[in-house]
């Protein structure tokens, strides 16, 4: 986050405390997945290998970032009544360029995201903070915001891959750490240490996903009181 | 509130900028589009001979792939009872390219079986040693599996085999694509029994298929996937088997 | 039979929520009690079964290659297919509101929620890349429709009677209802190996 600092120094814009919490606020407390309960969809079906859901990560922060700053410069213009379409738009505009992107740059990662991309507008976290914030702040507050959104979501997504490719296939980014067979790095059929060691197929399935992310609420919940549900 | 007229106007000023937009980035990018969906498929097919190829097929440019395809693979298209067809008939089924690697395997299971075409890659090695590459399609637990299958110049054992699929569940049929200790399984079995009948072979449930002639062992808690590559196998290379036959 | 085959396939064995885990925001955040579930789960059926076959048309006679332009227009498909899904939403809400008062009362306030929910704009892309006809994809917006009321029902009956239950505070709600959804997504799981061929013929 160090490089987006120094960018919005180099425009002459200010950054200050209000600007910083803009950015960080969505990482913890406001967090899009495990807070505000938003783009879980997307969140659960990428997330069996960690590329995949590095990809989608960027991604998402490409289109909640400009998705927010475009909606904002153009919100005293957009029309009430067709307000939402007009975002959908937006986004929809936003997706395809990724979509279109993505195929030309990696065509393996994009046959292996498939329908997945295209969920990214139905991914009501976009949709979610161009109603509650583009609509109402300047293009620079709003960018940030969408930045911010799109890293929270994208470390948990993150998190959730590296648990699960860890635990479900026993390697990280392709690279094979712990396995049978004598191209892991370390082979469960000679260690002495590891010989127990079987992946956890179940990680890698989709139920697991919404355990993990269960599991990863409850934690946060535990330290960070102000968030359990008192309903 | 705005007027109707107001609201026409954005609409139609926003709808046509990101069409164009669109339009113009889409046409921009779509000779890399084709490239990369070329190079794609083609790498699928070499991966069935992976071992046989000089240097990872995975780690090649583009260019390198292209020039295996161009040097050492002749590329050709027959129809059920083993014909090979030209390139304006393949062209009439459907497929501007006119050749092999235009063919779309899924797009050919929907057709009746006196319609269909198929493509056989020859690939000659260096010491000229010829390995048939044949492409199948089946179903598997949630959507389409597919696969190349490569014969050595006897036209009857495996060379190498690769699969791959639509969607099937990441772990348990997604196997058939990356288990390679499972796809290696295959190398060295055959699909004619000795009196030259077609036998295909066999996904056998219960294992221990090792040193069984026509027959490999299944996948665990996979067994629609790996009943699909069965009889995926078996409907495939039933189709080429005029082709095989004729040329001995 | 294939049609029946596709239906029961969309709505059990490929369950858009439970196995797909489509729709996920409204399917959490509406699923406190059985009333509202209902409506919701009514109101996407509805929603599916019309967007699919207008995106069918879209896709094959105006995008394709093969369509009324003859190039490949494929590029405005996300846009055109969530302007149908949106604009159907309200134009479903606003027949609904002069014809059944009644109905709006009880669906209204959940169709502007349906546009933005994943399974719908998931069904019209699912179809693309499953190549279905016509009456495949009548079909699979049903099935599918169907397949996603039944799991918002279930879920929200379970999540009403674990009210009374002593869970740990940090998991109340939200956490608990991501554990439940899991478990009844792996319970949906042993319905992968049915083939349902067997059950429509």
């Amino acid at each position: 986050m160090a490089e987006t600092t120094v960018k919005e120094k180099k425009s002459g814009l200010s950054f200050g405390k209000a600007e910083r919490k803009l950015l960080t606020d969505p990482l913890n407390d406001n967090n899009p997945i495990t807070v505000q309960v938003l783009g879980i969809c997307s969140a659960l079906a990428v997330t069996t290998l960690l590329n995949k859901a590095i990809v989608m990560a960027i991604a998402v922060v490409f289109v909640t970032a400009f998705a927010n700053l475009i909606t904002s410069l153009l919100r005293t213009y957009i029309p009430k009544q067709v307000r939402m379409i007009v975002q959908l738009v937006i986004i929809a505009f936003l997706v395809t360029v990724v979509e279109l992107t993505l195929k030309a740059v990696s065509y393996p990662i994009y046959k292996e995201l498939s329908v997945f991309i295209g969920l990214i507008i139905t991914n009501c976290i976009v949709m979610g903070r161009l109603e509650a914030f583009a609509m109402a702040n300047n293009a620079y507050k709003s960018f940030l915001d969408g930045l911010g959104n799109g890293f929270g979501y994208g470390i948990i997504l993150i998190m959730i891959a590296a648990i699960r490719e860890f635990f479900g296939k026993g390697s990280l980014l392709n690279f094979k750490i712990i396995g049978s067979g004598s191209e892991y790095l370390i082979d469960t059929n000679t260690s002495m240490l590891f010989g127990w060691y079987e992946p956890n197929v179940l990680m890698v399935l989709f139920p697991s996903a919404m355990f993990v992310i269960g599991v990863l609420i409850w934690i946060q919940r535990s330290w960070n009181k102000k968030l359990v549900d008192i309903s | 509130m705005h007027s109707t007229a107001y609201i026409t106007r954005f609409v139609l000023i926003m709808t046509t900028i990101v069409a164009m937009v669109l339009a113009f980035l889409s046409f921009g990018l779509k000779p890399i589009h084709k490239k990369n969906e070329a190079v794609y498929n083609k790498k699928a097919i070499l991966s069935a001979i992976a071992d046989q190829l000089e240097g990872d097929y995975t780690k090649m440019t583009d260019d390198e792939v292209q020039g295996i395809f161009d040097k050492n693979i002749t590329q050709e298209v027959i129809n059920m009872e083993g014909t090979v067809l030209g390139s304006e008939d393949v062209i009439a089924a459907g497929y501007p390219g006119g050749r092999a690697e235009d063919i779309d395997m899924r797009k050919e299971k929907k057709k009746s079986d006196e319609d269909r075409i198929f493509p056989i890659y020859t690939y000659t090695k260096a010491d000229g040693e010829k390995l048939y590459i044949l492409s199948v399609v089946g179903n598997g637990l949630w959507d389409a599996i597919w696969g190349n299958i490569a014969l050595k110049s006897d036209k009857n054992t495996i060379a190498g085999v690769a699969f791959d699929h639509a969607g099937e569940t990441p772990g348990l049929g997604a196997e058939i694509k990356d288990n390679q200790a499972w796809v290696d399984q295959f190398k060295g079995k055959s699909i004619y029994d000795e009196q030259g009948n077609f036998v295909s072979v066999d996904v056998k449930k219960a294992g221990g298929t090792k040193n069984l002639p026509h027959a490999v062992d299944g996948i665990t808690g996979a067994t629609i996937t790996a009943d699909g590559v069965d009889a995926m196998l078996e409907d495939g290379l039933e189709f080429y088997e005029p082709f095989l036959k004729k040329n001995n | 039979m294939e049609l029946v085959n596709i239906f029961i396939k969309s709505a059990f064995i490929e369950n858009l929520a439970l196995a797909y885990f489509l729709g996920m925001c409204s399917y959490l955040a509406v699923s406190k009690t059985v009333k509202t579930a209902f409506g919701l789960g009514l109101a996407v059926i509805f929603v599916l079964g019309i967007t699919m076959p207008i995106n069918w048309i879209i896709n094959t006679h105006l995008l394709g290659e093969s369509g009324i332009f003859k190039t490949d227009l494929t590029f405005l498909r996300f846009i055109l297919f969530i302007a149908v899904i949106a604009s159907m939403v309200q134009l479903v809400e606003m027949v609904v509101e002069k014809f059944s008062p009644s109905l709006y009362n009880s669906l209204g306030i959940f169709l502007p929620l349906i546009t933005v929910n994943c399974a719908i704009l998931g069904g019209s892309l699912f179809m693309v890349s499953k190549e279905y006809n016509f009456s495949e994809s009548v079909a699979f917006g049903l099935g599918g429709g169907f397949g996603w009321f039944l799991a918002i029902i279930a879920i929200a009956a379970i999540r009403e009677k674990i009210k009374y239950s002593n869970v740990p505070p940090a998991l109340r709600g939200l956490g608990m209802a991501f554990l439940l959804t899991g478990l009844m997504g792996l319970a949906f799981m042993s319905l992968m190996g049915i083939d349902p061929g067997s059950i429509s013929n």
